[in-house]
C-alpha cells in the first residue's frame, strides 16, 4: 500500500516539477504581453499577439458569462430537488441530471456547434460561434455540479430546524428561503466555485464553439475569443519554435494555478461555513 | 392594536424554482433529442447499418466507426484496470494509517489532483511521457500505453474520494467494537469491510470508467489516432471522443458528419448506462 | 512540362474566376472598422497572423481573429458563414464550390516534402519505394538503404490539404496503411518526426527546419524554387476562399495579402508568393 502511494505521489510530483521548471522561467511580461507595452495592452489600446494575456482575460470572461447563465437555473433546480419535488419528479429530474453529469464534454461541444448551424439556417442567419454560445454550452456542462451541491447542502440542514420553524408558523416557502437556504449557502458557494473551475479548464466544448488561436482581448459576447486551455492545446499541436512551446508551458502553469486556487477556495469556504454553523471542523476526508 | 402586515410568502420564489427546474429539464431533453435526431440518418445513410463496419476511410467512402468504439472501450478498461487497484490501496492507506503528516500530505495531494485540468495532463504526457514510452517500445510513443497511464492518473483521485466516503463510513461503524476485541484497523478493513463493499467498489469503478470514456483531450493527444483496433500496448488507437474532435470540422452533412452524431449518441448511451447502473447499485 | 502546364492552367482558371484584385497598402485600411474571422489551413497561419498584426497595429478599430483547424475546417466554416475567409491548402472541389458558392484566391505556392529524422541515413527514395512504405509493404528501413529498424508512419488528419496533396501527387492516390499515426498540423508532424528516429512523414516545405530532414523523391530536391519552376512536382497552392464576392473589409484584406507587404509576409513564412498584376 505504501508503495502505491509513493508511486502516485512520485508521478504527481514529477508533473508539477516539470511544469514549474519549464513554466516558471517563462513567467515574465513577455509571456503575457509579447512585445506590446503591458499598460497599452490591458487598456486595449494596442493589439496583443504573442502573449497569453488575452487568453487569460478570455478565460475570465468565459467564467463570468458561464456563471451568469448557470447560477439561477442551477441553484433553483437544486432547491427544487431538495425541497419541492414530488418523489416521481425527483426521480425523473435526478436521472436527467445524472445523464447530464455523465455526458462527455465533446458531446456538449458538438451540440453547441449543431445548434448554431441550426439557428443560422432558421431564425438567426447572423448567428456565429461566439463567447455566448461557448458559455451556454459550458453552463450546461457545469449545471450538474451546481445542482448536486445545492441539493446536498440543503439536505444537510437538520430536519429539526425545519420542523421548529414550521411549528412557529413559517410557511413552506419561508422555511426554505429564510431558514434553510442561508444555512446552505456555504455548500452552494463552494459548488459555484467548483463549477467555475470546471468551466475554466474545459477544452473540448470551447474548441467547437468559438475559441480561436488569436483574437485579442475579448470584445463582445458575440465575438470569437481566446481561452487558456484552447491556447495550450493549440500551441501543443501547432508550435513552430521553442518560444511558442514556452508560451504553452507558461499558460499551463497559469491554468493549473487558477484551478488549484479555486479548489482550495471552495474547500476552505465549505469548511469555514460548516465551522460557523456547527462549531466544529469536520473530518478533512469529507 | 395593529398587527404587522402579513409577511412575504415567497411565492415568487417558488415560481422561480419551478421555472429553473423546468429550464434545466428542457435543456437536457433538447440535448438528447438533437443528438438522437441527427444520429438517425447515420444509420440509414450507408444502408443497412453501414456505419457499424471496421473501416474508416472517408476518401474511399468508408465510414465505419467500430474501430473507434473498440478504441474507447479498450482504453477505458485498461485505465480502469490500472487505476482501481491503485485507488483501493491508496484508500486503504488513508483509512488505516495513523494520522501521520505523510498521510495528510497524501490527502492533500489527492485533492490537488482532482483540480488538475485534463489538458495539463495531456500536455505533460506528450512532452514527458511520450519520449519515455518510445524508448521502451520503439514506435512513435503515442499509443495505448501512454494514453492508459495518463488516463489512469486522471481518474484515480475521484475514485479514491468515492471509496473513502463509502468505506470510511463502514469502517467507522466497526471500529470501536473491532478494536476492542484486538483487531487492528487494517485487519478490520481487509477482513470485514472489503468483502461487504462490493457495491462501493463497483460504484467507484463505474465512475472511473464513465470519466475515462468521456475524456477527449488525453486520447486525442496521446493515443495516436489511427482508426484501427490496437493489437498491442504499443499500438495507436482512436477513441470515439477523439474521433469527434478530429472530424467535426470537416463536412457539414454527408456520411462523415452523421457518423459524429452516432459517435456522440454512443457516448451518451454509454454514460447513461453507467449512471443508471450506479443508481441501481446505490438504491440496493 | 506537364507539371508546368497544369500549374499555369490552374492559375489561369483562378484568374478567370476572380474579380480584379488590386494590390492594396495599409493606407486603404485607415478609417475602417469591423471584424474579419479567418480559419482553415495551418500552413497559412504565419502569413495570416503577420498581415493581421500589421493591420491591427495601424488601425486598432479593426479586429481580426485567426485560427487553424485544417483545410476541411476552412471550407466548412467559410461555407457555413461562420468565418469570412476560409483557408485551404488544396484546390476547392467542384462540389464545394457549387454547394457553398465559394470564390477562391490562390496566394502562395508551397511544396510538400517527405521528411525523416535528421539522423536517418536515408537521403532519397524512389516514388515506388515511397508508395510501398506508406501502404505498409515495406516496413523496415534496411529495405531502402537505412538502418535496421522498423518504419513508423506519420500522416495528417482527414481534412488536411497537405495530406490530400501528398496522397495525390506523391502516392499516386494509394491509401496509406491504417497503422499510421495521425497528427493535426505541420507543427505537430515536425515534433513527432524530430522525436522519433524511425519516423517518416510529410510537411510543407515552408515549415522545414533543422528539426527534420527532407528526402529527395525520384531525384527531385524539395525546395521552394524547385516548386516554383516545376522541377519538384509535389506542390500545392495555398488558397484564401470566401463565400461569394468578398466585400468591404474582407476585400481589402485579400488585396493586402496580394500587395507588396503581403508578399513580404509570404516569403518570410517560407512560401513563394503568387504575383498578381
Amino acid at each position: 500500500m505504501g508503495f502505491s502511494a509513493l508511486l502516485v505521489l512520485g508521478c504527481i510530483a514529477t508533473l508539477v516539477f516539470f511544469l514549474l521548471s519549464k513554466g516558471w522561467p517563462a513567467w515574465n511580461t513577455q509571456l503575457f504581453f509579447g512585445n506590446t507595452n503591458p499598460l497599452d495592452a490591458i487598456l486595449g489600446r494596442a493589439p496583443l499577439w504573442e502573449g497569453i494575456w488575452s487568453a487569460f482575460m478570455g478565460t475570465l470572461c468565459l467564467i463570468a458569462a458561464t456563471m451568469a447563465l448557470v447560477l439561477l437555473p442551477g441553484i433553483g433546480c437544486g432547491i427544487f430537488l431538495a425541497e419541492y419535488a414530488s418523489p416521481a419528479w425527483n426521480k425523473r429530474l435526478s436521472t436527467a441530471i445524472d445523464l447530464l453529469a455523465g455526458a462527455p464534454s465533446i458531446v456538449m461541444g458538438l451540440f453547441g456547434f449543431t445548434l448554431i448551424l441550426f439557428l443560422r439556417r432558421t431564425f438567426l442567419p447572423e448567428a456565429n460561434t461566439c463567447l455566448l454560445l461557448a458559455a451556454g454550452c459550458l453552463s450546461l456542462l457545469v449545471t450538474p455540479v451546481l445542482v448536486v451541491n445545492t441539493r446536498e447542502a440543503l439536505e444537510a440542514v437538520p430536519r429539526s430546524i425545519k420542523l421548529a420553524a414550521s411549528s412557529l408558523g413559517f410557511s413552506k416557502n419561508q422555511i426554505v428561503f429564510r431558514v434553510a437556504l442561508p444555512m446552505a449557502v456555504g455548500g452552494i458557494v463552494s459548488g459555484a466555485i467548483l463549477a467555475m473551475g470546471r468551466s475554466a479548464e474545459d477544452t473540448a466544448v470551447i474548441m467547437l464553439t468559438g475559441a480561436v488561436a488569436n483574437a485579442g482581448l475579448p470584445s463582445s459576447l458575440l465575438a470569437k475569443f481566446e481561452a487558456l486551455p484552447f491556447t495550450i492545446y493549440y500551441t501543443m499541436a501547432h508550435y513552430q519554435t521553442q518560444e511558442e512551446l514556452n508560451l504553452a508551458f507558461g499558460a499551463a502553469l497559469l491554468l493549473l494555478l487558477l484551478a488549484t486556487v479555486m479548489v482550495i477556495l471552495a474547500k476552505g469556504l465549505e469548511l469555514g461555513h460548516q465551522y460557523f454553523w456547527q462549531g466544529e471542523v469536520p473530518s478533512v476526508l469529507q | 392594536m395593529e398587527y404587522p402586515k402579513k409577511t412575504h410568502d415567497f411565492s415568487w420564489a417558488q415560481t422561480y424554482v419551478y421555472l429553473a427546474a423546468g429550464f434545466v429539464l428542457a435543456s437536457v431533453i433538447l440535448l438528447v433529442v438533437m443528438i438522437v435526431v441527427f444520429a438517425g440518418p447515420a444509420l440509414l445513410e450507408q444502408g443497412n447499418l453501414g456505419i457499424f463496419t471496421w473501416h474508416w476511410n472517408p476518401y474511399q467512402g468508408h465510414f465505419g466507426i467500430l474501430p473507434m468504439v473498440m478504441g474507447s472501450i479498450i482504453l477505458s478498461f485498461s485505465a480502469l484496470f490500472l487505476a482501481l487497484p491503485l485507488a483501493i490501496s491508496l484508500c486503504g492507506l488513508m483509512l488505516t494509517a495513523p494520522k501521520h503528516l505523510a498521510v495528510k500530505v497524501l490527502q492533500a495531494a489527492i485533492r490537488f489532483m482532482t483540480a488538475i485540468p485534463t489538458v495539463v495532463y495531456a500536455f505533460v504526457g506528450v512532452l514527458l511521457l511520450t519520449p519515455l514510452v518510445r524508448l521502451t517500445f520503439a514506435g512513435s510513443g503515442l499509443s495505448l500505453l501512454t494514453a492508459t497511464l495518463v488516463l489512469a492518473l486522471l481518474i484515480m483521485p475521484t475514485m479514491v474520494l468515492v471509496l473513502n466516503s463509502g468505506l470510511g463510513f463502514k469502517l467507522d461503524e466497526l471500529c470501536p467494537h473491532g478494536l476492542a476485541i484486538g483487531l487492528d484497523k487494517f485487519e478490520l478493513l481487509w477482513f470485514f469491510v472489503f468483502p461487504r463493499s462490493k457495491k462501493t467498489f463497483l460504484a467507484a469503478g463505474l465512475l472511473g470508467f464513465g470519466r475515462a470514456v468521456g475524456d477527449t483531450l488525453i486520447p486525442l493527444m496521446l493515443a495516436g489516432n489511427a482508426p484501427q483496433v490496437p493489437q498491442g500496448l504499443g499500438q495507436s488507437l482512436r477513441t470515439l471522443s477523439a474521433h469527434m474532435a478530429l472530424v467535426t470540422a470537416n463536412e457539414v452533412g454527408g456520411a462523415a458528419y452523421s457518423s459524429l452524431f452516432m459517435a456522440g449518441f454512443l457516448l451518451l448511451g454509454i454514460s447513461a448506462l453507467v449512471s443508471i447502473i450506479s443508481r441501481a447499485l446505490v438504491k440496493n | 512540362m506537364k507539371r508546368m502546364y497544369i500549374l499555369s492552367l490552374s492559375l489561369l482558371l483562378c484568374l478567370l474566376t476572380m474579380s480584379t484584385v488590386q494590390a492594396a497598402t495599409l493606407d486603404a485600411f485607415q478609417g475602417q472598422k469591423g471584424t474579419i474571422n479567418i480559419a482553415g489551413g495551418t500552413a497559412h497561419i504565419p502569413v495570416m497572423k503577420a498581415a493581421a498584426q500589421s493591420i491591427m497595429t495601424s488601425v486598432p478599430d479593426i479586429r481580426i481573429t485567426v485560427t487553424g483547424g485544417g483545410s476541411g475546417v476552412g471550407v466548412q466554416q467559410v461555407g457555413e458563414g461562420l468565418v469570412d475567409i476560409g483557408n485551404t491548402g488544396r484546390a476547392l472541389k467542384d462540389s464545394e464550390i457549387e454547394k457553398y458558392g465559394l470564390q477562391t484566391f490562390p496566394f502562395a505556392i508551397d511544396g510538400v516534402a517527405v521528411a525523416v529524422h535528421p539522423e536517418n541515413p536515408v537521403n532519397g527514395l524512389t516514388k515506388d519505394q515511397l508508395i510501398k512504405i506508406f501502404t505498409g509493404e515495406i516496413t523496415h528501413w534496411q529495405d531502402v538503404g537505412g538502418s535496421d529498424a522498423p518504419i513508423t508512419l506519420y500522416v495528417r488528419e482527414d481534412g488536411s490539404g497537405t495530406r490530400e496533396t501528398f496522397e495525390e501527387r506523391a502516392l499516386d492516390k494509394a491509401t496509406p496503411s491504417s497503422n499510421s499515426n495521425v497528427s493535426n498540423s505541420n507543427g505537430a508532424m515536425k515534433t513527432m518526426i524530430s522525436q522519433d528516429k524511425n519516423a517518416i512523414g510529410y510537411v510543407g516545405i515552408g515549415h522545414l527546419d533543422a528539426s527534420t530532414k527532407a528526402v529527395t523523391i525520384d531525384g527531385m530536391e524539395p525546395s521552394q524554387e524547385n516548386a516554383q519552376n516545376g522541377s519538384y512536382t509535389i506542390t500545392r497552392l495555398l488558397y484564401m476562399n470566401t463565400k461569394g464576392e468578398p466585400q468591404g473589409l474582407v476585400r481589402l484584406f485579400i488585396d493586402y495579402v496580394y500587395s507588396e507587404d503581403g508578399q513580404g509576409f509570404i516569403s518570410a513564412a517560407g512560401y513563394i508568393p503568387v504575383i498578381k498584376d
